[in-house]
């Protein structure tokens, strides 16, 4: 099982003001406030934990089928890339990437490699995005796992939570887009 | 206050951060921020603060934690206008 979550750096600015009243007492813990008024990038800081509780959240929502909305609820702990996101009982890794143009993080339950792949999608229209993202992740695991693209399933349960059925089985995956951004993880 | 008085108030704070036009002119009780207007999470959190400055409250992490459609913000505010 997999969670990732991908930050559209220009998407983050413009329709995002973490400098707004309360806006980081919202969604962070007391500790992660001192990380971000500490950081030489308050903004990439505050997108960067971002990241790592929404990943978590997909992981954890995988693991536990729920909808909720608790961002501050996912602790998060830093180090270099790699990450520590606590939630109650639950307890999982994160790795973050950044480029000039995104933050992307993944997360999972124990020690891993990042596999998520980035696409650019060009169309602003929501369910454009998820099209393209949805046929790109079907082709990935078509060859992956060399069955027919016809053989596969994408999936969305009730909650909103995405697998990939092969046959009978189903294999968990995650997606995230933001702005001009796309990331998917199997 | 009455459904009648609460969801236009409700519509102008989420019309910024909506990504489907459709939905929002559909908008019902049972919308989802997230599954029906595709509201970004990360949008999410202003929503909560435009209401709490447009109806002078103030929401904790357990209200927060189920304000994903219009029904429960709705109770919500309801709620903490009561108090």
């Amino acid at each position: 099982m997999v969670g990732n979550d991908i930050v559209d750096l220009v998407e983050a600015k413009s329709a995002s003001n973490w400098q707004r009243p309360r806006f980081l007492e919202k969604l962070f813990t007391k500790a992660e406030q001192e990380l971000i008024y500490n950081s030489e990038n308050k903004f990439l800081m505050v997108w960067r934990l971002w990241s790592m509780k929404e990943a978590s959240y997909k992981l954890y929502t995988q693991q536990n089928p729920s909808r909720f909305y608790n961002p501050k609820g996912f602790e998060c702990h830093i180090e270099n890339e790699n990450g520590t996101v606590r939630y109650n009982n639950f307890k999982c890794q994160t790795k973050t990437k950044y480029t000039s143009n995104y933050i992307l993080s993944e997360a999972r339950i124990s020690d891993f490699k990042m596999t998520s792949k980035v696409i650019g999608l060009k169309s602003d229209i929501t369910n454009i995005q998820s099209e393209i993202m949805k046929q790109t992740l079907l082709n990935e695991i078509s060859t992956l796992f060399q069955v027919s693209i016809l053989d596969l399933k994408f999936k969305k349960s009730e909650l909103g939570i995405p697998s990939v059925i092969i046959n009978s089985e189903e294999i968990p995956v995650s997606l995230s887009y933001h702005g001009s951004f796309g990331a998917y993880v199997i | 206050m009455t459904k009648d008085e609460l969801i236009p108030k409700l519509k102008t704070i989420i019309a910024p951060y909506i990504q489907d036009e459709e939905a929002f002119k559909n908008l019902t009780e049972e919308t989802d921020f997230v599954n029906d207007l595709k509201i970004n999470s990360a949008n999410l959190v202003d929503i909560i603060l435009d209401i709490e400055d447009e109806f002078d409250i103030r929401l904790e992490n357990e209200d927060m934690e189920k304000m994903l459609d219009v029904k429960s913000a709705m109770d919500i505010i309801n709620a903490k206008l009561e108090r």
